[in-house]
């Protein structure tokens, strides 16, 4: 058994399948040696010609020398376009394409000078030269293969596996062409040496040049090369292969020479053999010892429409028009086609403007009696001459039938892909079917579907991309705010930190209340007689101004009475706040209120929202006496009529207004106390019993009857109070004294009294009105107090703001008096607002810790200290609520 | 009466063991999801444009597999429609789309016209717009699968669909298509 190269060595040849034997017609351009065809004035170099991208090296309107590189790669495959001859790119833009649609291509339009001024070129020994300077300049002058496919030659000569066998394709089988015949005959020697550059970047173990049986000449002229050269005759050998189309197939050459045939959609390198065509060994050569670009190429032009058929050195991107005018064209263009390739596979161009390309090795120009009419197509009779004819050992009955139908898959299915399109079916066709025609539009339909699938997957994969990122920043997004919530919650447990002196405010609170239950001692039942003590006073002040608001004296003594009993109120007041911090001391009672608390408080707020609004309209009407409906009008009035006697004094208006405010405020107090303690019966038994001390209150009062004296007395009343009430706060002592009874605490009020009179001396009118003012809101606070005073810890809340008051009276400048005012009624809604969300324990242990930071606070009396006092106040109170807010947490 | 006997019990065993063998077998080669979605999913030509009333192909093609219409897919074209028709085994139906919405289109930004509002970008179901905030946007035509679906958002409609250019490589070998040019009859002399 001989081995394959023994075979070859032999000479052996095999059968290839099918084929067909047209008529050559070859004479008609192999008789002339190959001719220069004068040099075009347009050239149109279509960009890139080989590969998919690159990159333009130039501009409209730059001069070119011949030989220039065009292009410059991306890529290794890059296959460079070179100017054909001196000129100037007028512009790149698209031209009609030397392909079977004709569509426009982007192209270099190039306007020769004339001058054909070529760049250096430089020769180089082989060699000096290692492959991969070869390689390189085989890439620099833009080789592809000049057999038709024009792939680009410096890619096929770096094979990924090893070559064992080089054959060199001079079959040049389709009829008409005879370029390469007249190559090999006139170009031996150039060849040759093409060749030997092959063998040395490749070092085949066999080269076999293939020329076809009906090119004696050239293959004579091959073979004296040969023996010239350096090839060793050993390895090299020029086979004879008998004429038939298509042996040059690259496939069907492979097993002529070999016997083995490519496996189907490989390549002929996995079998160790590589295909090139003379031409492009020519080029090689052209371009690796003279350094020339491949920038010209043989084309033949034949056909009985030439007026002289023969092969001719053309330069690529020359117009086929150009080629056909001086060539002398017999034909008419509107009629005759003009066929780039030969008959079997070359295509008709749509338009001759086309460039010669690097692949275009036949230009044929034949008449209309050349070839034969277009016969009209007739059914398929499944004769199977086609198949017998096929080369490539396909069925093109059953092709055609699929391709007919659109059946692509099923045509694919049939290893459409396999086939070469080389005409030989349709050529034996007796239906005259153009076969190859079905099978190229059945090819890209399978192409177009190979692509859009290829571009549904990356579209998928974009599109799955895409939803995961969406998904990936909505996941980070939650996230993020997951963080932030996470961190907000951690700054306020942050601020909480505040907790630490909230607790120590606490600690003081507990301590003051301990030390008040230590010294006090009271009992819870003494707790509630001072209360009870306190509202009687309270009605007592009232009632007093209701029944003797007619007698201006009687008003007079009245307003100090009513002061009076104010300050008792509030002393009482203080008692009793005193009294519930020793309460909370006894849990057992505070929780049975608790209940109460809440309801009340809500109802006297809104019964406060109705009758401040009353009250308003009523001060706006005047202060006339007006019939008495309610209680709550009773009380209203009073105040009213204590506003009056205010009045009565002269005092400037801002005065009166800021008084009047005060009343208002009075007024609205009053009658929520009223409406509030309507439902207390205790209360009305009280206002019986009250009304003999309420004489003798006023018959203390008697004893300073002027207006001056009266104002005086008032001033030091509210001296008295707040003093009472600071005493009571702070010195747990005095409290002790003042929470036993009510007569201790108008033992107080004489004391109190008797120092306005000391204090009466020293005072100028304006702090007197000050003094008034200060006296009014501490009123409306001990009104305020009447409203929930039926529980005891609304006592102690309403406390807390009436001694922020009771501090603020001591600076004597209006605008301090203002804040205080205002530091109040802050203080009085955080009252109100713990009082309804808190249970009894919370709001006694709240109120009490900004009373006690107040109570700290008071010692100092300079503007700023007081300021001071208040921001700790407002801190007090705040904490306090944080601390209601943990407890009701806690508690849930 | 034996016989009938031994006839029984060796069907009951039978029964039995047959039973044991194929809930085995079901367990054992249990397939997950429908297979049917998949198949399907890999014929429909992932424009994601929504013209079949669902958000995307993958959407359509569980409905086809839970008995949809298979005719809703313009894009897809009639092609696409009978592959499914033989996946799925229904009966081929004429597509619901006209001939002009078949035809490939690509999204293409007037540039000069973009104010940069990124609401295409948003659009676009497979990332083929680019561009930023107050930037002009562009259509990576490669990556466009013609859904249409940033034509709407656009506030400027500064977004053209063109029908995609055919190339020397895209050519169909349709010879009938290449422009014929008119031949003047002469007079024979």
């Amino acid at each position: 058994m001989l081995t394959l190269l023994e075979q070859i060595d032999k000479g052996t040849i095999w059968r290839s399948h099918g084929g067909i034997h047209p008529p050559e017609l070859k004479a008609l351009s192999n008789r002339t040696a190959i001719e220069k065809l004068p040099l075009a004035k347009q050239f149109i170099l279509p960009i890139p010609q080989v590969g998919d991208t690159a990159l333009l090296t130039i501009t409209a309107g730059e001069r070119v020398l011949k030989g220039q590189t065009l292009t410059a790669g991306t890529n290794f495959t890059h296959c460079p376009v070179h100017a054909p001859t001196s000129g100037t790119i007028t512009a790149i833009k698209p031209m009609p394409s030397n392909h079977a649609s004709g569509l426009p291509v982007l192209s270099c339009i190039l306007i020769a000078d004339g001058k054909d001024e070529a760049i250096e070129t430089h020769t180089s020994e082989i060699s000096k030269l290692d492959n991969q300077q070869i390689l390189k300049k085989i890439q620099d002058a833009g080789i592809a293969g000049l057999g038709g496919a024009a792939f680009p030659t410096h890619i096929k000569l770096r094979p990924a596996s090893d070559i064992e066998l080089v054959i060199i394709n001079g079959i040049e089988c389709e009829p008409y062409i005879t370029s390469d015949d007249r190559l090999m005959q006139e170009y031996s020697d150039e060849i040759i040496s093409g060749i030997a550059i092959i063998e040395r970047l490749l070092t085949p173990k066999r080269i076999i040049i293939a020329i076809e049986d009906n090119k004696p000449e050239a293959f004579e002229a091959m073979q004296h090369s040969l023996n010239r050269s350096e090839l060793s005759s050993d390895k090299t050998r020029i086979t004879s292969v008998p004429t038939k189309y298509p042996s040059g197939g690259e496939k069907q050459l492979i097993q002529i020479l070999t016997g083995q045939e490519v496996p189907s959609g490989a390549i002929p390198a996995q079998l160790g053999m590589l295909v090139q065509n003379v031409g492009t060994a020519y080029a090689i050569q052209d371009a690796v010892i003279n350094g020339q670009p491949l920038i010209s190429r043989v084309v033949t032009v034949t056909g009985q429409n030439s007026e002289k058929p023969g092969n001719y050195w053309v330069p690529i991107g020359t117009q086929i028009d150009y080629v056909l005018q001086t060539n002398g064209f017999k034909g008419k263009l509107e009629q005759d086609k003009v066929i780039i390739g030969g008959p079997m596979m070359g295509h008709s161009l749509p338009d001759i403007a086309a460039p010669v390309l690097k692949g275009t090795n036949c230009i044929l120009l034949p008449s209309s009696d050349e070839i034969a009419p277009e016969q009209p197509e007739m059914p398929c009779i499944r004769c199977g001459e086609c198949a017998v004819a096929c080369p490539a050992l396909l069925l093109p009955q059953q092709l055609f039938w699929h391709a007919q139908a659109q059946e692509y898959d099923k045509a694919a299915s049939f290893n459409l892909n396999d086939c070469i399109e080389c005409g030989c079916c349709s050529y034996v066709c007796p239906s005259d079917i153009p076969l190859v025609e079905y099978y190229r539009v059945a090819k890209s339909a399978l192409r177009t579907q190979l692509e859009e699938k290829k571009q549904a997957d990356f579209a998928k994969q974009r599109f799955d991309a895409r939803q995961q990122r969406l998904e990936d920043e909505k996941i980070a997004r939650e996230n993020k705010a997951k963080e932030a919530a996470e961190r907000r919650k951690n700054n306020m447990t942050g601020t909480d930190k505040n907790a630490v002196a909230e607790a120590m405010a606490r600690i003081k609170a507990k301590k003051a209340a301990d030390a008040s239950a230590d010294t006090s001692s009271t009992t819870p039942a003494q707790d509630k007689k001072a209360q009870v003590a306190a509202a009687i006073a309270r009605a007592k002040a009232k009632k007093s101004l209701s029944s003797e608001a007619t007698a201006i004296s009687a008003d007079t003594t009245d307003v100090v009475d009513d002061k009076k009993a104010k300050i008792n109120a509030a002393i009482a007041r203080a008692k009793a706040k005193k009294a519930k911090q020793a309460a909370s001391a006894d849990s057992g009672l505070t929780s049975e209120p608790s209940n109460t608390v809440a309801v009340d408080d809500k109802k006297a707020k809104v019964a406060a929202a109705i009758a401040r609004a009353k009250a308003k309209k009523q001060a706006q009407a005047g202060n006339g006496e007006h019939n008495q409906h309610t209680n709550a009008a009773v009380a209203s009035e009073a105040t009213a009529s204590e506003f009056k006697v205010q009045t009565d004094v002269p005092q400037s208006a801002e005065e009166i207004k800021k008084a009047r405010i005060a009343a208002a405020v009075a007024k609205a107090r009053a009658k929520k106390a009223q409406i509030a303690d309507s439902a207390e019966s205790t209360r009305v038994d009280a206002v019986e019993t009250d009304v003999e001390k309420e004489s003798e209150l006023n018959s203390q009062a008697d004893v300073t009857q002027s207006p001056e004296e009266i104002k005086k007395a008032r001033i030091a009343a509210a001296v008295a109070k707040a003093k009472a009430k600071k005493a009571q706060s702070t010195g747990s002592a005095e409290s002790t004294e003042s929470t036993e009874s009510t007569e201790s605490t108008q033992i107080d009020a004489a004391e109190s009294s008797q120092q306005s009179s000391q204090t009466d001396v020293p005072q100028s009118a304006e702090e007197i009105k000050k003094a008034r003012i200060a006296a009014a809101v501490a009123k409306a606070k001990a009104k305020k107090a009447h409203t929930s005073d039926n529980v005891e810890t609304v006592q102690t809340v309403a406390a807390t703001p009436s001694d922020v008051i009771s501090q603020a009276d001591a600076p004597q400048s209006p605008e301090e008096i203002k804040k205080a005012r205002i530091a109040a009624a802050v203080a009085k809604a955080k009252a109100k607002k713990a009082h309804t969300s808190n249970n009894v324990e919370t709001v006694q242990t709240d109120a009490a810790t900004p009373s006690d930071v107040i109570s700290q606070a008071d010692a100092p009396q300079s503007p700023e200290d007081i300021k001071k006092a208040r921001i700790a106040a407002a801190v007090a109170k705040a904490k306090a609520k944080a601390k209601a807010k943990a407890k009701l947490e806690e508690k849930e | 009466m034996s016989g009938i006997v031994i006839a029984i019990v060796v069907l009951t065993i039978l029964a039995l063991v047959f039973g044991v063998l194929l809930g085995f077998a079901a367990e054992k080669f249990k397939v997950e999801g429908n297979p049917l979605v998949e198949q399907v999913e890999a014929l429909l030509p992932q424009t994601q444009c929504g013209q079949c009333g669902y958000p995307g192909c993958r959407p359509y093609a569980e409905a086809i597999a839970n008995g949809d219409k298979i005719n809703k897919c313009p894009p897809g074209g009639t092609a696409t429609m009978e592959k499914i028709a033989d996946l799925v085994g229904v009966d081929p139906e004429p597509l619901n789309a006209t001939e002009e919405v078949q035809e490939k289109k690509v999204a293409f930004i007037r540039e000069d016209e973009c104010i940069g509002c990124t609401k295409c970008i948003q659009a676009c179901p497979v990332d083929a717009i680019l561009g930023s905030g107050k930037l002009m946007h562009t259509v990576i035509t490669d990556y466009c699968t013609g859904c249409d679906l940033c034509v709407a958002p656009c506030p400027v409609d500064c977004i053209d669909m063109l029908p995609i250019e055919q190339t020397t490589k895209t050519w169909d070998w349709q010879l009938n298509a290449i422009p014929v040019k008119q031949v003047q009859e002469e007079p024979q002399c």
